[in-house]
């Protein structure tokens, strides 16, 4: 197999998933109806479609722990991100988890999933058992929901103050950063069933041979994926925090002789 | 207003008539900002005199083929401390100075928010530098290049003291400016005026209250890697050396440590200079800054950025292509905020009635250098492009570019801009114009050329070079340049001395600029203001001198966007963050030093039990010191003293726990150097060990204070500092334990 018929022939149609995204975007036009909000909604089902169904997917399914993590990056801090986006502002979201909701819990949740999901034991049955990668993906999406909902949270009033919420995305940047930093520069395997891949799909010769990826190489590109792109979702983040800080509209000029 | 307008005609002093008699002790004791501020920067000055001789004799090396001037080691000496020096003796020193002076009065406040520890963090700076230069007598200076690389830095390779000075001076250094960092943290968000509000500050304030994040977050980088070449040096360990199996340590990574903090070290140097122009060229351009919201925005990328690019500094160390692809682009991104900042320098110029000050023109040239720097930067962020230039004088030119054609630029438009408010004097401008042309002059004749040097394929740190073509006329051209730098600073102290006794009387706001510095008497009186202008704008002194036309009011009054919070526990956060970072690169050490096991004493002969009941006894401290801080808040005094000193007891038998280990530890011949994991163990430990001690000491402190009858009223922000501070050891012991003793022992 070539990158081109990967590119064509790497989906995998799973019917539970499409059914999922269908029922989802017909749930949402019942609840909300139409509006300019449903584009993210409708993006936000796209990037998990792309992290679901596409030939990351494929690659992630044992091949590439780089793809394994770029699923992450798109089911923890994208999607999450886009679905907050696309929920009303008079949305308001269940009592409980108001009541739970801290900004230490939701940190917690976001850094967290991160962390735990790459303890090497936990790594490696999220890719050799179809339950745990199952339940990683819905957890990776609610704990996401959770960290995005100190910023993006429907109602403003429930959004963090602009200032800490760019001490509480600097802080996640940097525990991203740390775990990106070992998984770069570590001299030992950290999910190791990427290193032998069971040959399913007949990929293994394209990864390794094609585009010249070693096992050691795909654990380094996963550790900067996770260190620098994702802390540049951070840091854009942070850079609209600051856009909120400064944004508000300047009030008409106050005469200070006359004050 | 009208009582500093009478001040004008005789400029008052910084000393009062009774100060004046005993002037020394007015100095050596001073705690006021202004006055820390000045000696800072005095001192920053006399450093600079040593400095730029090393330069000089440097270039007078250089300046022919085959010179025998000076011999390599005397050479490898020099450019060693030329770099030292010029980075933490001179421009941070005049930076901060700048900063402690400042950033008080454009905010509105009578000093920095930490009075003595102001005083402290600025004395530390004169003791670094003499422990440094005390390395040429006590057997010779560090000759190690300023980023001391391992393991030329090693003892085999490097047996005198000297390193051992450097790095002691410049752990002293850093300590003094994490401090300074801390307070101009705590000043901006505790003691604004009335109506200065964080959207409202100025621009030289913002940007150093973002800098001083950076500060607190990249000293503590290059403190753990310090700390570890000492231990390399001192107790024979081989964290970056190499040695026998499983004691065998890894060069490269000094190299990670050094340029973690290197990289935002660059941005700790040219921010604050950043905010300097920010300043002038609005005032001398007669406009506003263009788009003040993007300059302060974009000062926030670039000290996020600031942090995850040092790679870039490694690309031909061969990290591999990976590595170097992504580094690359990170690396390219930062032109866009730098890019940003220049936009906004010369559209605020564009159009305005500009006033050729010798400050201004200070500010022009730092401009058309900062460009030339940033774009050579650029070229450095290509890879292979990179693999051709580093180590060779094309990079010397381009670094020169950004810290002196920038950064030092920058910091002599500050001198002649707020001289006048230092000293209640102008400086000459006739002198001023001089000092300008000739040193933009030297400046592009030693550096411009430099870059052609590099390209022709010149390296750099060599004593000495062959006849080659071009090299010898190009190398004279620029030691005459920079003899004409050395002309023009000499013209400054020149200008500086003479200003200072018959300068013109400055008067209070003698460049008609609308920061809140102008709004007191030159120099400003001990309490800074005798009283404040209302504050509804960036520029309350245009509000006032044009009442008909103010600006746009900035927000509202009434509602700051943040809470001012209480100045200890901000001090005390900002410390932990710091501790945090020195933390944080000996634990990612221990993990990586530990990836595979080695032969000898490893994690596994720890004993997990006993650590295990003595670390319960170090959580339940942190349990009762909360129930002492709820006793406090209930004025139960004898309760709080209660369960304070059973905190205390319970941290003391945590580290007679470790004394217990560690004795065990020796009594079976495993110390430090031993191997690998005994030399990352007994660092992170002891480390800890030695935070738990000053913790204790607090505590301890508290307690006599409590025992005095200190805390009667109820309310004790000392308590809770310290109490932080213990619950931070706590958690740091959390992921001790977790990463030394646990994890190993279930793998």
């Amino acid at each position: 197999m070539n990158t081109s018929q990967l590119l064509l022939t790497g989906w995998t149609w799973h019917p539970v998933i499409l059914l999922i995204a269908v029922a989802a975007s017909a749930f949402y036009l019942a609840a909300f109806g139409m509006s300019a909000r449903f584009g993210y909604f409708v993006s936000a089902l796209g990037v998990v479609l792309l992290a679901l169904v596409s030939p990351i997917a494929a690659l992630a399914d044992g091949y590439l722990f780089s793809a394994h993590m770029l699923q992450h990056i798109l089911l923890l801090l994208i999607a999450p991100a886009l679905l907050l986006l696309g929920l009303p502002p008079s949305f308001s979201t269940p009592k409980l988890l108001q009541k739970i909701a801290s900004p230490v819990v939701c940190w917690i949740s976001g850094v967290g999933a991160m962390w735990l999901w790459h303890a090497p034991s936990l790594c490696n049955s999220a890719v050799s058992s179809r339950g745990v990668y199952a339940f990683q993906t819905l957890s990776l999406l609610a704990l996401g929901s959770m960290f995005w909902l100190q910023l993006l949270a429907p109602r403003h009033e429930q959004r963090l103050n602009p200032l800490a919420a760019v001490i509480y995305l600097f802080t996640a940047c940097v525990a991203c950063s740390v775990l990106g930093i070992i998984f770069t520069f570590s001299p030992v395997t950290v999910c190791s069933i990427y290193q032998h891949p069971v040959e399913r799909l007949g990929l293994l010769s394209l990864v390794r041979d094609r585009w010249g990826i070693s096992a050691v190489q795909d654990q380094q590109i996963g550790g900067l994926l996770m260190w620098v792109p994702m802390c540049l979702v951070y840091a854009g983040a942070i850079l609209g925090q600051l856009a909120r800080f400064f944004g508000e509209p300047a009030t008409p000029p106050l005469n200070p002789g006359r004050a | 207003m009208s009582e500093a307008a009478a001040a004008v005609i005789k400029p008052v002093s910084l000393l009062s008539d009774e100060q004046r008699e005993h002037w020394r002790l007015a100095w050596l004791s001073t705690v006021d900002h202004k006055r820390i501020g000045i000696l800072y920067i005095l001192t920053g000055l006399v450093f600079f005199v040593f400095g730029g001789v090393e330069a000089l004799f440097i270039r007078l090396q250089l300046s022919v083929p085959n010179n025998k001037l000076l011999s390599p080691d005397t050479f490898n000496a020099l450019f060693t401390m030329h770099g030292t020096t010029m980075i933490f003796l001179v421009v941070m020193p005049l930076l901060f100075g700048l900063a402690n002076y400042f950033v008080p009065l454009m905010i509105g406040a009578r000093d920095m928010a930490f009075p003595r520890l102001n005083a402290f963090s600025f004395w530390l700076v004169p003791f670094g530098g003499i422990l440094l230069h005390f390395s040429v007598l006590a057997g010779g200076a560090p000759a190690v290049g300023w980023f001391a690389y391992a393991p030329l830095s090693e003892t085999p390779y490097s047996s005198q003291l000297g390193v051992d000075y450097w790095a002691i001076a410049l752990l002293v250094l850093g300590i003094g400016s994490v401090g300074t960092a801390i307070n101009i943290v705590a000043t901006v968000l505790c003691l604004r005026a009335p109506g200065m509000t964080l959207r409202r500050v100025p621009m030289f304030t913002w940007i150093n209250f973002i800098n001083s994040f950076i500060v607190i977050l990249a000293i503590p980088v290059l403190n753990a890697g310090l700390v570890m070449l000492l231990i390399d040096r001192q107790f024979g360990a081989h964290f970056f050396l190499q040695g026998d199996e499983g004691n065998s340590g890894s060069a490269i990574m000094w190299q990670h440590i050094f340029w973690a903090f290197g990289h935002p070290e660059v941005y700790i140097l040219a921010l604050p200079a950043f905010g300097i122009v920010s300043e002038i060229i609005p005032v001398f351009s007669r406009k506003p800054i263009f788009g003040y919201e993007f300059v302060a925005g974009s000062t926030v990328a670039i000290g996020l950025l600031s942090f995850g690019v040092w790679a870039h500094h490694m690309f031909t160390v061969g990290l591999g292509h990976t590595a170097d692809l992504f580094f690359s682009g990170a690396s390219m991104l930062i032109a866009i905020p730098t890019g940003v900042k220049v936009l906004n320098w010369s559209v605020t110029m564009f159009g305005g009635r500009i006033r050729f000050t010798t400050a201004m023109l200070f500010c022009i040239a730092f401009l058309i250098q900062f460009l030339c720097g940033g774009l050579t930067g650029i070229s450095h962020a290509i890879v292979p492009l990179d693999w051709q230039t580093k180590n060779s004088y094309y990079l010397v030119a381009h670094f020169h570019f950004v810290a002196v054609g920038a950064i030092f630029f920058a910091i002599l438009a500050a001198i002649f801009y707020w001289f006048p408010k230092m000293s209640g004097r102008m400086l000459s401008e006739r002198i001023g114009r001089w000092t300008f042309w000739l040193m933009t002059l030297g400046f592009n004749m030693t550096f411009v050329i430099q870059h052609f040097l590099g390209l022709a394929g010149m390296p750099r740190r060599v004593y000495t070079y062959p006849d080659l073509p071009g090299w010898g006329w190009m190398n004279m051209v620029s030691t005459i340049g920079a003899f004409f730098m050395a002309a023009a600073s000499l013209l400054l102290l020149w200008n500086v001395a003479i200003s200072l006794f018959r300068g013109a009387a400055a008067g209070d706001n003698p460049w008609n600029a609308w920061t809140l510095e102008w709004a007191t008497s030159s120099p400003p009186p001990h309490e800074n203001f005798h009283a404040l202008p209302p504050i509804h704008s960036r520029r309350p002194l245009w509000d006032i001198a044009n009442p008909d036309r103010p600006d746009p009011v900035v927000g509202s009054s009434e509602k700051p966007e943040v809470a001012k919070p209480e100045r200890t526990t901000v001090s005390v956060l900002a410390f932990i963050a710091s501790e945090a970072g020195f933390f944080g690169v000996l634990i990612l050490a221990f993990l990586f030093y530990n990836a595979t096991p080695h032969p000898g004493p490893s994690a596994k002969s720890l004993d997990l039990l006993k650590t295990g009941l003595f670390s319960i006894c170090l959580f339940a401290s942190s349990y009762t010191l909360w129930r002492s801080e709820q006793s406090l808040e209930r004025k139960d005094n004898r309760g709080m003293i209660g369960w304070l000193a059973l905190t205390i007891l319970l941290g003391a038998v945590f580290l007679g726990g470790q004394g217990i280990e560690y004795w065990g530890l020796f009594k079976s011949g495993v110390n430090v150097s031993t191997n690998l994991f005994a030399t990352t163990f007994f660092t992170l430990t002891g480390f800890h060990g030695i935070h738990v001690c000053g913790g204790l000491v607090a505590l301890l402190i508290v307690l006599a204070l409590a025992l005095a009858g200190d805390f009667k009223s109820g309310s004790s922000h000392m308590l809770k500092a310290v109490g932080l501070y213990w619950h931070f050891v706590d958690v740091v012991w959390v992921l001790v334990l977790t990463v030394v003793y646990i994890i190993p022992h279930f793998r």
